[in-house]
Parts: structure tokens; sequence; C-alpha cells
């Protein structure tokens, strides 16, 4: 009798698993299908979006939103099994990258908006171009990111150190210090291999004091085994096997570099301008938060840049699908989108806004120092060169990063490697 | 008799047979998964085995898994489900379901912890190796080129090893007692009664469990992606991450899939010839 | 035998310490589960927690929507289970058992399904399930679960059925009894442990996959508890105590499940290695 029981609670079970999802209800509501890179809805960005399409939804009554959300890597390949199987959301979440943009575009997956429409809505200089091809304008951008040292003031204080070091010779003499003090100097994720690609970049700007040599490679106007890139290659090996950074550097994941440096393990950490949230985790103490801040990335002794040269680009933007049915819209939506976004940001500290925001009373010193730094900025870089062209000269590109880092290859090996995978990229 | 196999042939063909002929056409073709393809015959397959260094190092790294596997992990195995088999029955009812526990956890959680075991300095590994003045020893055991293979092998030998103890095990209870009380009888050492009789006697049990050892081996992917996702450089890359990498990350969906359609080959290639193998080693 | 009493001894300590070693990951997980995010990744493995965040479970409980997820996964789980075993059966009985043509066509079938790796059928199942309506459905991620798990359980089954004596079916045959009612009645009984071996293998495999759920679905409704833990990742930083305390939930079921069966599990696992 056991097993009767256990065959009708299976039939059940299975009948249960061949129903529908959602009951068909009557549906007179125009249902905008969104995709994103943010699973937490309850923490800064995710809640920041959660905000943003509630009031929405309650200036279009006649509007529902439905959001799909996983983490970056699962996220990228869903798009691109919806773009294959002609399935994308109405609006999604994406990068402003020229390696992950572009395919969409000339797959005509995405549709091009009216650059008239966002004009006025305060985006900083160069925004909306970085999302502009062909002449025409094919996403918003939504945050603005540069490349940046954070700091813990106390333990500069424990290690006796009284300023911030102006160039990386500074930089090196503070590594006994902090040693000395068990502490780690400084912590990035070496794992995934962009945030070692783009100081590469910022390298090669601070010795050659020239912008864009690296997308004049990639262009083939010039090579990457030119004298600049083996010496800025030179110097970040260099920056690597010294002891500046944590000894498992390069498989030390994003959320564990994070965390060393948030736990007060490490002095510095080598990251973007997004996580001047640091300054309000609240999954870190209270004397942690009080002592962050942040200082321009150092020059380089004898080289021709200017610390006010910075690595800064802009990554998340938004696009509208191609073959979505709520065109008209989905384009209110991403104006809505960008008139609220820039504020909601800046009060929960989640990201440094594409438009241009004014310090609050209420910031944290990391926050206002983040602001005086790209007010002071004398040129930006725009895209780094890993994001410049194809998917594969980025795999190429972080491939060679890491065996750079890694002390398998030399410099003179590494920027070959990197001038044959440009020459690969510049033949599609 | 045939509707007792078609309904199981029909999915196996509908989820598996259709899906791998993609794949081959795929393969076949420049596609990087998004817009227009051309076709380009074997051009893919000619690179891969002729142009591809990372490729061969991922087998060759997938065969150093396999030969840890056979001749580390499993005999390790056997000697202690010899052991176990000896014991109280609830004594080692309870010590076999201990020791079947990483096998049923989530690989994230095996991988996240082994990261944090193999920390250079907050690890507990290198903690007790300077508590021993082993200090020299304390390194960083994943990003270091030449440990680095070692460390990954470990964990996946480590977590599979539930798995090697539980057929061991259950293959030892049904050896018959009297088998082994007549080589006793006979005066044999424990030794000898376990290297002739009761091995021997196992056969076919081992043959299988190192057919499925092979696959799985060929098949790892998770544990390497969430610790070295191949890394240091390219020197802890194994086939099943190499490929995902190339179809997914890299934007190159056509070789992605001829390396999957390689790997398919060369999994029933190495199935076929361990069997073999096993079969003349037991004449 | 004070030789013999150290041997004894030096096992025992053996066996113990590697019982810890096997039990260490629930421990930790379990110790992680407890902390605050921003403590892991650099503290002391292992330290027990002076201020254990049990709030992390309500979080990881609430917004890991597991009773959601939770009752997915046990439909889907279970379902794909219960198929799968009873085709296995069938087939394994169908090899052992019965002599025809295309018996080798089959077995090749089969050794192709142990091989083919997952991720290579992700995007082709994605667009050819698409022509059959079977995307984001329950059913869409049943059956592949089924023709994963199908191989291995047939080999299982296959390698029993050639250890059992013919006698019982042959009597049963002679008496005038049908097919379905022999392997019913007389087979399937005697299978039992290689039943509860494959069916527990089967539903641990399918308890933990995430990258499938993750391609053939999208509604919120539908998805599976691996989804919980995702739940809590930020594009920058991720609630890791929460994720955490998600896996603990995540692997209790699956502990309780294998706890349960696992005296059948010894006498199922070796049916499938015995004979060939």
């Amino acid at each position: 009798m056991k097993t009767k029981a256990f065959v009708i609670y299976t039939l059940a079970l299975a009948a249960l698993a061949l129903l529908p999802a959602a009951p068909a209800g009557a549906q007179t509501k125009v249902t905008l299908k969104m995709g994103d890179n943010l699973p937490d809805r309850s923490n800064t960005w995710g809640a920041i979006v959660e905000q943003i399409n509630g009031e929405f939804k309650a200036a279009h009554p006649g509007a529902d939103i439905v959001t799909e959300s996983y983490p970056d890597q699962p996220y990228q390949q869903k798009i691109k099994i919806y773009a294959t199987a002609k399935q994308l959301p109405d609006l999604f979440k994406f990068w402003s990258f020229t390696s992950l943009l572009k395919p969409l575009i000339d797959g005509g997956f995405v549709a091009p908006l009216d650059r008239a429409d966002f004009e006025s809505l305060g985006y900083r200089p160069g925004a909306l171009d970085t999302n502009t091809y062909n002449g025409k304008l094919y996403g918003i951008p939504v945050s603005m990111d540069f490349w940046v040292i954070y700091y813990n003031k106390k333990l500069f204080k424990d290690a006796g150190i009284d300023h911030v070091p102006a160039t990386l010779e500074e930089l090196y003499a503070l590594i006994p210090r902090f040693k000395a003090k068990g502490i780690i100097p400084m912590t990035t994720d070496g794992k995934d291999a962009w945030p070692l690609s783009i100081t590469f970049d910022q390298l090669v700007w601070r010795i050659s004091g020239e912008r864009g040599l690296p997308r004049q490679a990639l262009d083939r106007k010039i090579k990457f085994t030119d004298q600049v890139f083996v010496q800025a290659a030179r110097a970040l090996q260099q920056l690597v096997k010294s002891d500046l950074f944590q000894e498992d550097l390069m498989v030390s994941d994003y959320g564990a570099s994070r965390n060393l440096f948030g736990q007060g393990k490490a002095a510095m950490y080598l990251m973007g301008s997004w996580e001047l949230g640091l300054g309000t985790d609240q999954a870190f103490s209270a004397e942690f938060r009080a002592n962050v801040d942040a200082f321009k990335f150092p020059a380089v002794k004898d080289g021709k840049g200017a610390v006010d040269d910075l690595m800064a680009w802009y990554g998340g933007n938004y696009v509208v699908s191609a073959s979505s049915k709520n065109l008209a819209l989905g384009k209110q939506y991403l104006m809505f989108y960008a008139k609220r976004f820039p504020e909601l940001a800046w009060e929960k500290q989640a990201t440094l806004p594409a438009q241009t925001v004014k310090a609050r009373p209420g910031d944290t010193p990391v926050a206002q120092t983040i602001l005086r730094i790209i007010s002071e900025a004398r040129a930006t870089s725009g895209t780094p060169a890993l994001d410049l062209s194809t998917p594969r000269f980025k795999d190429d590109n972080e491939n060679a990063i890491r065996e750079l880092c890694s002390g398998l290859i030399t410099p003179e090996a590494f920027v070959k490697k990197l001038d044959a995978a440009a020459e690969k990229a510049a033949k599609k | 008799m045939a509707w007792l196999v078609l309904p199981g042939l029909a999915v196996l063909v509908f989820s598996l047979a259709v899906p791998l002929g993609f794949s081959v056409y795929y393969s076949l073709t420049d596609w990087d998964g998004l817009g227009a393809y051309q076709r380009v015959g074997l051009d893919n397959y000619r690179s891969i085995l002729t142009d591809d260094p990372v490729f061969w190092r991922s087998l060759r790294n997938v065969v150093a898994l396999i030969a840890v596997t056979i001749f580390v992990q499993n005999p390790c195995a056997f000697v202690l489900a010899a052991f176990l088999s000896r014991l109280s029955s609830r004594a080692s009812r309870l010590l076999r379901t201990i020791y079947f526990v990483p096998a049923v956890l989530s690989l994230v959680i095996v991988a996240k912890l082994w990261v944090d075991v193999y920390n250079p300095t907050f690890g507990i590994l290198n903690k007790l190796l300077r508590a021993v003045g082993l200090d020299a020893l304390a390194i960083s055991w994943l990003s270091n080129p030449s440990t680095s293979l070692a460390a990954v092998i470990w964990i996946i030998v480590w977590q599979g090893f539930g798995w090697a103890l539980l057929f061991y095990y259950a293959a030892l209870m049904t050896v018959p007692r009297d088998l082994e009380e007549a080589a006793r009888v006979d005066g044999a050492s424990w030794l000898a009664t376990y290297r002739h009789v009761i091995i021997p006697h196992l056969y076919p049990v081992i043959s299988t469990v190192i057919v499925i050892d092979v696959i799985s081996s060929m098949k790892q992917m998770e544990l390497i992606y969430l610790t070295t996702a191949g890394g240091p450089g390219q020197l802890t890359q194994f086939l099943g991450v190499y490929l995902y990498q190339k179809a997914f990350v890299s934007g190159e969906y056509g070789y992605g899939n001829a390396l999957s359609v390689l790997f398919v080959l060369l999994s029933a290639g190495l199935t076929f010839l361990v069997q073999r193998g096993m079969r003349v080693l037991s004449r | 035998m004070s030789q013999r009493k150290a041997l004894t001894w030096a096992l025992q300590v053996v066996l113990v310490g590697f019982a810890g070693m096997q039990l260490f990951p629930l421990a930790w997980v379990f110790i992680a589960s407890l902390q605050r995010s921003g403590d892991l990744f650099g503290n002391d493995l292992l330290r027990l927690p002076t201020d254990p965040q049990w709030h992390n479970y309500t979080r990881a409980w609430t917004d890991g929507q597991i009773v959601r997820y939770g009752l997915n996964s046990l439909i889907v789980v279970t379902t794909s289970t219960v198929a799968s075993t009873a085709l296995s059966f069938c087939m394994g009985y169908a090899l052992a058992r019965m002599r025809w043509r295309w018996k080798r066509l089959v077995l090749g079938v089969l050794g192709l399904g142990m091989v083919v790796p997952i991720h290579a059928t992700l995007l082709p199942n994605f667009i050819w399930y698409g022509y059959f309506g079977l995307i984001d459905t329950r059913l869409g991620l049943i059956i592949p679960y089924v023709a994963f798990t199908l191989s291995f359980n047939t080999l299982v089954y296959t390698g029993h059925f050639r250890n059992l004596p013919t006698a019982l079916e042959e009597a049963a045959l002679l008496d005038g009894a049908s097919w379905p009612r022999i392997l019913w009645s007389i087979v399937a009984p005697l299978a039992t442990p290689a039943t509860v071996t494959v069916a527990v293998m089967t539903f641990l495999s399918g308890w933990n996959e995430f990258i499938m759920a993750n391609t053939y679905l999208a509604s919120d409704e539908l998805r599976t508890l691996p989804f919980s833990i995702i739940r809590f990742e930020g594009q920058y930083s991720s609630d890791y105590a929460a994720q955490f305390a998600c896996m603990v939930i995540v692997a209790l079921p699956a502990l309780a499940l294998y706890l349960f069966f696992s005296k059948h599990i010894m006498a199922g696992a070796t049916a499938g290695a015995v004979k060939e």
C-alpha cells in the first residue's frame, strides 16, 4: 500500500510539473520584459532599479515590468542565447564596450535611439559618444568608471605613513613598512585579469604621456611591440613581483580581494570608482567605513604622464532590443531611468553615474574624493584596450596578462602575444 | 520488447543526439554565437590539433588527473574499504555515511572551501605548516606554477573519494566468506589473500569503477573553473573548462564546438582503451 | 599483542581523522553562514563566530525565495528521478536479459550519453526545445535531467540484472504471466537495491544542478533551488553570508535523503559493477 501511495504522490507531482508557469489571467497590461546582471534586489543597485521600476509603473498604470536577473557570466550567456533565438528582453542592461556591444549591433539585435531625447539629461561630455556607432546612438550609459586606489587611513597611520604616494617609487617604499606590521600593502582582483589589464593601460599612459596608444595599436597604426609597451609590461610585472599585492593574487577573485581590504587586512585596494560604496557598506566595521578614502594612481618616475590622466570609461548601459514590440514604451522607460538614476545612485553611493551629480552634505570622505578626482581630471582614456576589440582579443589579452603576471613569460614575449592578437582581431 | 527500450532511447536521442548533431554542424563554422557565420570545413579541427598548445596541455592535465585517480585515489579507497569491512556493522555504517558527505554537497561549496584552505596567508593548510616549522612549504598553492596542478587535482580526487570508497566497500561485501577462509586456511597472509584471491575476484567491479573514473575525470569542469579558472597562465586548464571558455566567454562558438566533438571522441576512445586494457590484464 | 593493539589504535586514529576531514566542509559552510558578509575570505578558518548572525538565515529564506524555488526543485527533481529510474529499469532489463538485433547500437547510444558534455548541449537544446515550446517550462528541464542520468542508471541496472538468477521469471513465464506483470511483481522487487541507488544518485545530481536550469528557465515562478544562492550576488559585491546560509539550507534535504537511504545505496552501488 505504501507503493500505491507513492505512485499517486508521484503522479500528482508529475501533473504539477506539466502545468504552465503563470496563470493565464486576463492581461490588459503591456509587459516590459527586462534583463540585468543585478540578482540582488534588496541592496544598492538592484534596489535602485526596483525603486525606479515601481515609480515607473505608478506613472504608467497600463505597464508592467518583469525582470530576469543573473550574475555577470550567466547573464552574458543568456543574452547571447536569447539573441540567437530571437527572444531578447525588450530592454536590458549591458555594456558600452566594443567587445560586447558591437557584436549585438552588427547582428541587428539592438535598436537605435534618438540622441535628441537624451541630450539634455546631464550626461558628461563624451558619454553618449561611447555608445554611438556608425553615427547612431545604440545605448544609454548609466555609470562612469575610473581607475583609482582606495586606502585605509588608519592602517597608514599605524605604519607611520602620513601621506599618500605620488609616484610608484614612493609606493614601493611603503611596502616594507606595511609588511613590518603584518599588513598586506595592496589587494586587487587578480583572478579576473581585467583589473591588471587596465593597470597595464594606465602604465602605458603614465610612461608615455600620450593618450590612446593602445587604441592606435589595435588600429595597427603602431605595434604593441613598440618600446613603450615593453616598458609598461616590465613595470606591471615588477608591481606584481614585488611584495605589493596579496600572495595569491592570481587566484584571488573579486570578492576575496575586496573583503581583504574591507576587513582591514590590506592597506590599499586597486579598483574602480564604483567601489565608493565601501564607505557605506554595512558588511564592514564602522571603523573601516570611517577610514576609507582614495587617491589617484601614482605617476611614474621619468614618465611623461600626470596623475590627472585618468583611466576612465563608461561601463554599464541600457539597450533596447530591435525586435521589441514595445519600442515606444521602452524608450520612455529609458528616459525615466536616466532622470531618476543619478540622484538615487549617488544617494545610495551605488556608483558614479554617467551624468554629473552634485556633492551632497552627507557624502562620505571617499565619495567626496571620487567627485574631486573626476573633476580634476585632465584627460580620460575611454574604454580600456581589452574591451576595444573582438571578444577573442579580450580573451587573448586576459590570458597574456595572466601569464605575464604569473611570471611565466617575459615582457617582450607578452607584447609579442598582444600584437599577434591585435593582428588577428584587425583581420576580422 | 521494443517498448522497454524505445522510450528511453527516444529521450536520449531527443536530448543528446540532436544537440550533438548541432554541435558537429557548428564545429564546421566560425560562428561567434551571435551573428552571421561562414562554413570553414575542418579548419577548427586543424587549428586545435596543430596550432593550439592549450588543447594539448588540457589533455595532458586530464591524463594526469586520471593517473592520480587510478593509481592513488582508488588504491587508497580500496584499502580503506578493506579496513572498514573488518569493522562492526554499526561503526562501519556510521563512518561510511560520514565519508560520503562531501559527495552530497554542491561543488560550489567544495571549491570555495579549498580556495580558503589554500590561502597562503590565512588558510588552514599554511597555518598548520607554519605551526610545525615547515615555513618554507607555506606557499601559495593554487597560484604557484609548480604546485597549482597538484593542488587542483587534489581537490578533485578528494571530492570523488567517497564514491570510490562506496563502490569498493560494497564490492568487498559481496566476496563470499568461504573464498576468503579457504585461502586463510591454506596459510596465506592477509596481503597475499587480497592480492591473489580477493582482488582478482573483484576484477569486474574495479574495471567498471575505473571506466567511470576516466569519464568523470574528462568531464571535470566546475571545480577547476571555480578555483583557478585554468590558471596560472593555462597551467591548470582542463578540457571541460577550455571548451566552455572558448564557446561562451571568448566568443568562438564554432571552435568550442569542435573541442566538444573532439572531447566526445576522446572520451569514447579512452574508455574503450581502458576497457580493453583491463580485459587484457585480467588474463 | 601490543604491536597489534598499536596498529589497531593507529587505524582508528586514521579513520577518525579522515572522518573529520570529510565533515569539514559542512562545518565550514555552516560557520561561514553565521558570519557577516565582510568577514569572509581572510579570517581564520573555522573561527567560531562570536556573534552568530542568524538573520542570514531569515534573509536567505525570504529573499532567497526558498519556498517557491524549493517546491519547483521538488517537483522537477522528483519527477525526473522517477522517470529516469523507470526508463533505465526497462532498458537495463532489456539489455541484460534479452537478445535482440539492435543491442549494440543501443549500447553505443548509451555510451554516448555518458560522455557528451552538458555545456555543448545548452545552445542547441535551447533552440531545439524552443521548437516544441519546451523552454521556460518544467518539462523542458525534466527531459534533459532524465537524459543525462539515463546512461549511468541503465549501467547500474544492467549489472544488477546480470547477477540475478532467472529462475523466478522463467517460472512466471511458464505460468503464462504477461511481461508487464512479470516486471512489476517479480523483477522490480528483486531490483530494489539498484532502484534505491539509481533514485538517490539521480535525485542528488538534479538537486544541485544549475547550468541547465539557468539556461532553460526564465520565469521566476519556475526557478529551482540553486537560484536562491545567486540571488545574493550584486554586480560588485555579494552578500556572501546569505549565500552560505542558502547553501546550508539547500544541502539539508540532500543530506537527509542520503542518510535515510544510505544502507540501500550500499547494496545497489555494487550491483552495477559486480559483473560487466
